[in-house]
């Protein structure tokens, strides 16, 4: 019994932490029809500045986070303007290599900046502590972050299906031409979608920080770790996504309470018979 | 040992050994390591050590020039060390090979080795087993038998008696546990449990609540540097097992290059280890304050010492035997120098330096403020242990 | 380039001179102008499954990695000879294509990209697994070639490696050429541009998928197995994610769908790695990064388009 409690409130924990740094990705990818590799590369951005402000200028934790947020919001929307604008119109293959060559200079930049160790994002004293359930603790942290991942998909529910933006947004997806003759500014649309896209990667960043501590090589070594959650998840659906990365979080959370050994094959044997029996659910543009 | 060299490669012989005769002022030692990509740490650390040796000791050796080149091997890659091995020593005909971070990448330039009769010093590279695929390797690094084995006979010696092994599930990892294992059972204590955690974990918090489970007196543990390491401590911090009483064991975990990231979830970490940059010692002190010096942003770890030492024993070979390879492995064998981290000799049979090992502990240091390991006992001239195993 | 191909064994007087002229000009590079021969074989394989067929992949690794397991362990338990050995890793690379390819082709996009991506996680940790069959980590070793049909002794600077790998990667290539001509090369085209009309006029559209990615499954299996039997040694990093997206990126750089453009691709990324690295490794990673935009903005077919993008730019002059 308490195994199974065990198993469900760290794969729920997990899950939730997979969400918060996959959701920006289910966005701009989902929403906007653009493979960006680079997604990663916001999330270190954002965590990167939070770090430096922390380090260097003795700021505190959650002031930084939201400076490191704005920051990767900053460097955003010049990139959405000069660079995605152009890459949105190219073919698959062209926007993986795009978004790759942006990744190796996001990569190479703090690689020079900052060097290729670990660095910090220092919880403070009152976030570091834990919870006690009764059978065991679990970390203030992880329940933070699941507090912030509920609110996260809330919000975003709210945007895309109750405001005037999140109508004209869906009516851009649908149909760019129609949404730009009747009147809706789609250029702009898109930059902010996409910069919401990145802002989200980085709060993500930040708060997975704990658990996938940042570092310049961040946004290739968990890549995959990203793409199956929008893989499984399916592409436009934000709800699906967050189903995804919970599933995800529990498969491989069980796995690693019962059979340690053989949790990755088992992770990855999980993923291709769901997705080798549920394709049709999943988004078949890249074809 | 195969020594079967085909008409052409004599003829590429031949080329080098006229080479070598008529330029023998200068010697030159290629340093195979990583400078780009997650792992380019290394390389940049093997650098500043030679550059610190040579700043101490000039650039001669004997009557010979001493010359460095450096390449770029990236991450474990065998196809990419080996064919820059075989550059160095066909284009710039070095005589000296040194450096090898990956076990593969290492063992991947054996039969060259063998062929070229060329000394191969590893600066980090820990599995045992590679010096016996080559008489030309040399370590002067550590193997993780070497440490594990006084990691667990320390423990139990402190009064620890139930265990439970959390390793990463790949090569090293499985090699230190075996070598705790074996060691811990053979001075009576119990093993309770032997979790192998997947490469691919990034949250820990199922093995870590596992071993709380089984609240055993301890658990020993090795994961690969950098991310894993870091998620692994927070995770045992947060989940409260110091204050159960369930000690942290480890080994490489609390390097000092990324140690400052853990914060103060490091305190109390204790690792067996040949090398801390707080070794009490004047040769020590003065060895970091010159790297510091020359090197301002500079993190003297683990991987520094190796390389310290390593540039050590080449320039001792190179006075003792110029570029004859033979003569100078056996000029290495047996050796005795005194190294920042403390007494070393070149064992004749391992060809992997015997060396004190150090139990520590993460502390604080109140003047600097920053993390240091603390050395608590000292485990005297310990060999390579996993030779044969 | 086109009307170069109408001229009887043109493109084979050129591949066979660009090999010797790499030959006289390198010889102190051999073994890593090796590396390159055995990357475009590798490259190739991913062309003839994205380019000609269509079919995404992220996971190419698995099939090379495969092939080189199985030389390496052939050449160790079985027999050195480096022929046998080819053969053996072609046939575990097709084989283990052909099985997957049975699953994996029935998607299509995001999901057959993560498909083929977890296929070869799932061969990386069972071959870290398996360590006292593979050596695990440490890598697996002891594999000591005998020569080239009993004739030609692996040498030390490198000499017979590149003329064996040389001789392979050319006869794939003209395999290749051939296949591009034929009609199951015609129909994989079509089914790359219009899935839904090759359906239509009838073709066994999943069938001449799964065939396409078997044959690329063997190509990659003997890149594999040249790598096992140059290296004599095989590492894990065979199965990296690292594997297969660098290929990739070679082969978008060089240009799909065109056999030149795997070659151009791989020796232009290689050779910007090489001297990049060697000249300032701390940042080496802007070079590639800035290539790579450059090449997606300004010649968005690949690197194989130059020349005509250049022709045109005269003419607009």
């Amino acid at each position: 019994m308490s195994l199974f409690l065990n198993i469900l409130i760290d794969g729920v924990a997990y899950g939730m932490i997979l969400f918060m740094i996959s959701v920006g990705l289910s966005v701009t990818m989902g929403l906007m029809r653009v493979i960006n590799l680079a997604h990663g590369g916001f999330a270190m951005v954002g965590g990167v500045v939070a770090h430096v402000l922390m380090s260097e200028a003795g700021i505190g934790y959650v002031p930084a986070a939201l400076l490191g947020i704005v920051a990767t919001v900053a460097l955003a929307w010049p990139l959405e303007r000069l660079i995605y604008r152009r890459i949105y119109g190219f073919g698959d293959l062209q926007q993986v290599l795009a978004t790759i060559g942006l990744t190796f200079l996001m990569i190479a930049t703090v690689n020079r900046l900052q060097g290729s160790s670990l660095l910090a994002l220092p919880l403070p004293t009152v976030l570091a502590q834990s919870v006690d359930l009764g059978f065991r603790t679990l970390p203030l942290h992880r329940v933070i972050v699941i507090g912030v991942g509920a609110v996260v998909i809330v919000g975003l529910w709210l945007l895309i299906e109750r405001t005037r933006f999140g109508i004209k947004l869906r009516a851009a997806v649908d149909n760019r031409a129609t949404a730009g003759a009747i009147g809706i500014n789609t250029g702009l649309i898109y930059t902010a979608t996409f910069c919401l896209g990145a802002g989200l990667a980085a709060l993500g960043g930040i708060l997975g920080a704990e658990m996938l501590p940042i570092e310049a090589y961040y946004p290739l070594r968990y890549m995959v770790l990203f793409l199956v959650v929008v893989a499984v998840g399916g592409m436009g659906s934000i709800g699906r996504s967050f189903l995804a990365a919970l599933g995800l979080g529990l498969i491989e959370t069980a796995s690693r309470y019962l059979v340690p050994e053989f949790g990755t094959i088992f992770y990855f044997a999980c993923i291709i018979l769901f997705l080798a029996l549920r394709p049709k659910g999943l988004w078949g543009r890249l074809a | 040992m195969k020594r079967t060299i085909s008409g052409l490669s004599a003829a590429a012989m031949l080329l080098l050994g006229t080479s070598l005769g008529a330029q023998a002022d200068t010697i030159k030692v290629g340093v195979v390591a990583p400078f780009s990509g997650p792992f380019a740490l290394y390389g940049k650390q093997f650098q500043e050590a030679i550059q610190v040796y040579q700043a101490e000791h000039g650039t001669t050796a004997g009557e010979h020039e001493i010359e460095f080149i450096y390449k770029d091997s990236g991450g474990p890659n065998p196809d990419q060390a080996r064919s820059l091995t075989q550059e160095l020593l066909i284009k710039d005909r070095v005589d000296y090979l040194a450096g090898y971070v990956f076990t593969p990448n290492a063992m991947a330039v054996a039969p060259l080795l063998d062929q070229s009769e060329t000394p191969l010093v590893i600066f980090n590279a820990a599995t045992s087993a590679i010096n016996a695929q080559s008489d030309y390797y040399l370590r002067t690094s550590y193997t993780l038998w070497q440490v594990s084995m006084p990691m667990a006979e320390w423990a139990y010696d402190q009064g620890i008696r139930s265990v439970v092994t959390a390793v990463s599930d790949y090569g090293p990892g499985i090699d230190a546990e075996n070598a705790f294992v074996a060691a811990f059972q053979e001075a009576g204590g119990e093993i309770k449990d032997s979790i192998r955690m997947p490469m691919s974990t990034t949250d820990f918090t199922p093995f870590i609540q596992s071993i709380r489970d089984q609240a055993p007196d301890a658990l020993f543990t090795f994961l690969p540097g950098g991310p894993p390491t870091f998620g692994f401590t927070k995770t045992y911090n947060e989940n409260g097992l110091r204050d159960e009483g369930i000690m942290f064991l480890g080994t490489a975990e609390t390097e000092e290059s990324n140690l400052q990231a853990f914060g103060d979830a490091a305190i109390g970490l204790t690792t067996a280890y040949h090398y801390s940059a707080d070794h009490d010692s004047d040769l020590n002190r003065a060895f970091i304050a010159k790297n510091t010096e020359m090197h301002p942003d500079s993190v003297t770890n683990w991987a520094t010492i190796g390389a310290y030492d390593g540039t050590h024993l080449i320039y001792e070979m190179v006075e003792a035997a110029g570029t004859d390879g033979p003569a100078a492995i056996e000029a290495a064998k047996g050796l005795e120098w005194e190294s920042p981290r403390g007494p070393l000799v070149m064992d004749p049979e391992t060809r992997t330096v015997v060396q004190n090992v150090y139990i520590r502990e993460v502390e604080r240091d109140e003047e600097s403020g920053l993390l240091v390991n603390r050395e608590k006992g000292v485990i005297a001239t310990v060999g390579d242990l996993g030779w044969g195993k | 380039m086109t009307r170069l191909m109408r001229i009887p064994f043109a493109v084979e007087a050129l591949l066979i001179a660009l090999l010797v002229i790499a030959f006289f000009a390198f010889p102190y590079n051999l073994a890593f102008v090796t590396r390159i021969l055995i990357m475009v074989l590798f490259v190739l394989s991913i062309d003839l499954v994205l380019g000609f067929a269509g079919i995404a992949t992220l996971g190419q690794a698995a099939l090379y990695g495969t092939g080189a397991y199985a030389a390496g362990l052939f050449a160790v338990h079985v027999t050195a000879a480096p022929l046998p050995g080819l053969l053996i890793g072609m046939v575990a690379g097709a084989a283990l294509a052909f099985l997957s390819g049975l699953v994996l082709l029935r998607t299509k996009g995001l999901t057959l990209i993560m498909l083929t991506i977890a296929v070869a996680q799932i061969c990386q940790e069972v071959a870290n697994k398996a360590r006292d069959v593979t050596g695990g980590a440490d890598g697996l070793r002891g594999i000591r070639m005998e020569p080239v049909l009993g004739l030609f002794e692996f040498d030390f600077i490198g000499i017979t490696a590149y003329w064996y790998v040389a001789i392979v990667v050319f006869i794939v290539f003209l395999a290749l050429k051939r296949l591009a001509a034929a009609p199951l090369g015609l129909s994989l085209r079509g089914i790359h541009e219009s899935p839904e009309r090759m359906l239509a006029i009838g073709a066994p559209v999943y069938r001449r998928q799964v065939l396409a990615y078997t044959l690329g499954g063997g190509i990659a299996g003997i890149a594999g197995a040249l790598a096992a039997q140059v290296t004599q040694l095989v590492s894990l990093e065979v199965y990296s994610f690292t594997l297969s997206a660098e290929a990739l990126i070679m082969l978008i750089l060089g240009g799909t769908g065109r056999l030149w453009g795997a070659i151009v691709g791989v020796v232009l990324f290689m050779t910007v790695h090489h001297v990049a690295a060697s000249a300032d490794p701390y940042n080496w990673l802007f070079f590639i990064g800035f290539m790579v935009l450059g090449v997606v903005f300004f010649l968005p077919g690949g690197m194989i388009r130059l020349p005509q993008a250049l022709l045109r730019l005269g003419r607009q002059r």
